[in-house]
C-alpha cells in the first residue's frame, strides 16, 4: 500500500513533466525515423498525404459489427504519410514512406512518460553509481523493445502487409531474421512495457522503504 | 369543412409522394481498390474504371430504381494496403494477386464479424509466367543455379517471392546458400539497372519493363515452377449480401473488359499506357494474342489448388492465419453474371490455355512505330521485314517472338537466337538455346546478326 502511495505521490508531483516528455518522445521518434529513412535511401521525401483519421475512426466504429474487431482496425489507421515517390515507373510508386499512426503515437507517448518516471525515480534513488547505471540500462532496454516494435516505416510496397519488421529489414536486418521476428512483435512490446513497469515498481518500493526507515540518532548526541 | 380538410390532406399527401420517394432514394457507395502497376489486375481495375464499364452494368431497376451510385477508385502499389482499407470499410472491392488475396481472406476470417468473398478472377497464366527472376543485362549469370552465393532481392510477401522460394527449392538451393533481400519493385529495378544487385525476382510487368528498357535480362520465368499465377477480385461479404446485383455488375464489367482488350489489343495497350504509364510495348507482351495473360474471370479447381499451395507457403514463411477456402470462394455471383450476359460459364471454366500448346505456330510480330503491328508466319519473313525496316532507318517499337520450350512470348531483342542451316529458333534461356544448337548443329547468334543475314541477301 505504501508502495502505491509513494508511486502516486511521485506521479502527481511529476505528471506535467511526464506528459511533456511523452509528447517530446513520440514526436522525436517520428523525426528519428524520418532521418533514418533519408540517410538509408539518400533521398529526401517528395510527397505528403494527410488522412481524415477522426472521420475514418467514426466510420470504422459505425460499420464494424463486432466491438472486438474495432480496436485492431483502428490501430492501423494512418494520420499522415510522408515518403519518396518514384515516377520512373508508371504513374509513380512509393519507394519508402514514414507513416504517422495515432495509435502508435499514443504508445510512444506512454513509453516516453514511463521512461521519464523511471529516470526521475532513478535520480532520486540513493544507490551506488553502478546500480544506477544498471537501472538506466534496464530503462533503456524496455524503451528500445517498445519503440522498435512501434516503428512505422514502410518500404516493401508490394503485397506484404506493412508491419514493424519492415522497418528493421529496411535498416539492414536480414529478411529471414525479420520474418522470424514478426510474430514476436506483441511479445516484445509487452516485454518492454513489463520491464518498465517492474522497474518503476521496484524503484517505488525502494523509495517507500527508505522513507519508512527511521533516521538513526547520532551516537555522539 | 370536413371535405376541405380531407382534400387538403389528399393534396398534401400527393405533394409529398415525390419527396418521400426522394427521401427513400438510397445512395450506394462503391469503392474499389486496384493496382495500376500490376498488369494482371487491369481487367478489374484500370480498364473498368476508364471505360466506365461498372456504371454501364449497375442495376437500375427493382430495389435499385431510386439508387444513387457513388463509384470511386483508389490506386495502390500493392495488395496489402487494399486489405487494410477493406477492413476499415473504406473499400468494398479489392483487386490483387494470388498471395495478397490469400492474406486478405485469412485476415478477414481472423476477425469475429468481417469476411470477404473471392468472387472472380481477372486473368491467369497456367504455368506461372508473369513472375520472373532478372539479372543485370551485362551479368554473366544465365541460369538459376548460378545464384548460389549471390544476393537476390524480391518484394517479400508477393507472388514473386513465393515463386522465388519454390524455384530455389526446385533447384535444390537451400536458403542459406543465397542472400535474400527485401526490395520493392522500383528499388529492385533501379538496382538491376545500376548493377547493384545480382538478381531481382518480381511480378508482372516489372521483369518485362526491365527487359524493354534494356537494363535487365530474365534468367528464370515463373512458368518453370508450374504453379498457376492468377489475380482476382474480393468483396466484403456484408456488401455482397446487401447488394448482390452490384457484385454481379462488377463481374460483368470484368468480363467485358477482357472482351474489349481481345478485340483490339494494340489499341487497348496504347490507351492503357496513357492510363498507367507502363510502356505499351510491355503491355502488348501480356495482352496480345499469345501473350502472358489469359483474360477470363472463371474460378477453376486448379486455381483453388494453386491458392491452397500458396497459402501453405505463407503459413510456413509468414505464419499467416488459417483460411477456410470453402467459405471464402464462391462462384454464385459469377454464374449469375454469366447467365445475365447470356454466356456459358461452364464452357469458359472448362477452357485452360497452356502457352506451350496454344502459342505453337503463332506468327512473329513487328510493332512499327508508324504502321502498327504486322505479323509474319515464318522466321525468314520476319527477319527479312526487319532488315527492310532497318534499311529505311524507320523506327521499330518492339518485336515479338516465342520461346521454343515454353511458348512464352518474348521480345525479339532479348531472346537467344539459334541459327541451324537456314532455320532460326528463339529461346528464353541461354542454356536451352545452347542445347538446341548442339543438337541441331546450329550456332548461337544475336538478333542483329540474324537480321544481318537478310540484309546481306538483299
Amino acid at each position: 500500500m505504501t508502495l502505491f502511495a509513494t508511486l502516486w505521490a511521485d506521479v502527481r508531483g511529476t505528471w506535467k513533466q511526464m506528459v511533456l516528455h511523452g509528447l517530446i518522445f513520440a514526436l522525436l521518434f517520428q523525426v528519428f525515423m524520418m532521418i533514418a529513412l533519408i540517410v538509408r535511401f539518400q533521398t529526401l521525401p517528395n510527397y505528403v498525404t494527410g488522412y481524415d483519421w477522426i472521420g475514418n475512426v467514426i466510420w470504422i466504429i459505425k460499420s464494424t459489427p463486432s466491438w472486438s474487431d474495432i480496436p485492431p482496425i483502428i490501430w492501423e489507421e494512418w494520420l499522415l504519410e510522408i515518403g519518396k515517390m518514384n515516377y520512373d515507373y508508371g504513374t509513380g510508386i512509393s519507394e519508402w514512406s514514414l507513416n504517422v499512426v495515432p495509435s502508435r503515437l499514443f504508445v510512444l507517448f506512454i513509453l516516453g512518460a514511463m521512461v521519464s518516471l523511471c529516470l526521475t525515480l532513478t535520480k532520486r534513488d540513493a544507490c551506488s553509481a553502478g546500480t544506477s547505471n544498471k537501472l538506466r540500462a534496464t530503462t533503456g532496454l524496455g524503451a528500445v523493445l517498445v519503440a522498435m516494435t512501434n516503428a512505422t516505416m514502410s518500404w516493401v510496397v508490394c503485397c506484404a502487409t506493412p508491419s514493424w519488421v519492415v522497418g528493421l529489414a529496411m535498416l539492414g536486418l536480414g529478411v529471414s531474421t525479420s520474418l522470424a521476428l514478426e510474430t514476436m512483435g506483441p511479445i516484445l512490446t509487452f516485454g518492454g512495457f513489463g520491464l518498465l513497469v517492474a522497474l518503476i515498481l521496484y524503484l517505488a518500493w525502494r523509495k517507500s522503504r527508505t522513507d519508512l526507515e527511521p533516521i538513526p540518532e547520532p551516537s555522539h548526541a | 369543412m370536413t371535405t376541405n380538410y380531407t382534400l387538403k390532406s389528399v393534396l398534401l399527401g400527393a405533394a409529398l409522394v415525390p419527396m418521400a420517394s426522394m427521401a427513400s432514394a438510397e445512395k450506394i457507395t462503391i469503392a474499389v481498390g486496384h493496382q495500376s502497376m500490376c498488369t494482371d489486375t487491369y481487367t478489374a481495375g484500370i480498364v473498368v474504371k476508364e471505360l466506365g464499364l461498372l456504371e454501364k452494368y449497375l442495376p437500375t431497376d427493382g430495389k435499385y430504381a431510386d439508387a444513387e451510385y457513388d463509384v470511386s477508385w483508389a490506386d495502390y502499389s500493392s495488395g496489402g494496403p487494399i486489405t487494410n482499407q477493406m477492413l476499415a470499410n473504406k473499400l468494398n472491392f479489392g483487386v490483387m494477386g494470388d498471395y495478397p488475396l490469400i492474406v486478405n481472406g485469412a485476415k478477414f476470417q481472423e476477425t469475429e464479424s468481417l469476411r470477404t468473398l473471392y468472387v472472380a478472377g481477372t486473368g491467369y497464366n497456367l504455368k506461372g509466367s508473369g513472375n520472373a527472376i532478372v539479372v543485370p543485362v551485362d551479368s554473366d549469370i544465365y541460369s538459376i543455379d548460378q545464384l548460389e552465393g549471390k544476393a537476390v532481392s524480391t518484394p517479400v510477401g508477393s507472388a514473386a517471392w513465393g515463386m522465388l522460394l519454390k524455384a530455389m527449392q526446385d533447384n535444390e538451393i537451400p536458403t542459406g546458400d543465397y542472400v535474400l533481400k527485401n526490395q520493392s519493385p522500383a528499388v529492385g529495378a533501379a538496382n538491376i539497372a545500376a548493377g547493384k544487385i545480382d538478381a531481382h525476382s518480381d511480378f508482372c510487368p516489372w521483369s518485362e519493363i526491365m527487359e524493354f528498357r534494356g537494363t535487365g535480362r530474365k534468367i528464370y520465368d515463373g512458368s518453370e515452377t508450374g504453379v498457376p499465377y492468377l489475380h482476382g477480385v474480393v468483396v466484403r461479404e456484408d456488401f455482397a449480401v446487401e447488394y448482390p446485383e452490384v457484385v454481379e455488375a462488377f463481374i460483368k464489367a470484368v468480363w467485358e473488359a477482357g472482351e474489349w482488350i481481345r478485340e483490339d489489343p494494340m489499341q487497348a495497350v496504347t490507351l492503357m499506357e496513357g492510363w498507367t504509364g507502363v510502356e505499351k510495348e510491355v503491355l502488348y507482351l501480356y495482352f496480345s494474342e499469345g501473350g502472358h495473360l489469359t483474360l477470363e474471370p472463371s474460378i477453376k479447381q486448379e486455381w483453388v489448388d494453386a491458392l491452397k499451395f500458396n497459402h501453405g507457403v505463407l503459413v510456413k514463411e509468414k505464419a499467416i492465419p488459417p483460411l477456410d477456402f470453402d467459405a471464402w470462394i464462391t462462384e454464385d455471383y459469377l454464374k449469375a453474371a454469366y447467365a445475365d450476359l447470356g454466356v456459358d460459364y461452364e464452357a469458359d471454366k472448362a477452357v485452360m490455355v497452356d502457352p506451350a500448346v496454344a502459342n505453337k505456330g503463332l506468327p512473329m510480330e513487328i510493332w512499327h512505330s508508324r504502321d502498327g503491328v504486322s505479323s509474319f508466319g515464318t522466321m525468314p519473313e520476319f527477319l527479312k521485314a526487319m532488315a527492310e525496316i532497318r534499311a529505311t532507318a524507320a523506327l521499330v517499337n518492339a518485336t515479338y517472338v516465342y520461346d521454343v520450350e515454353t511458348g512464352l512470348k518474348l521480345f525479339g531483342k532479348t531472346a537467344f537466337w539459334v541459327k541451324s542451316g537456314e532455320e532460326y529458333a528463339t529461346f528464353l534461356r541461354k542454356g536451352e538455346a545452347e542445347t538446341y544448337a548442339s543438337e541441331t548443329g546450329g550456332t548461337l547468334v544475336s538478333f542483329d546478326e540474324a537480321i544481318a543475314d537478310f540484309i546481306a541477301e538483299g
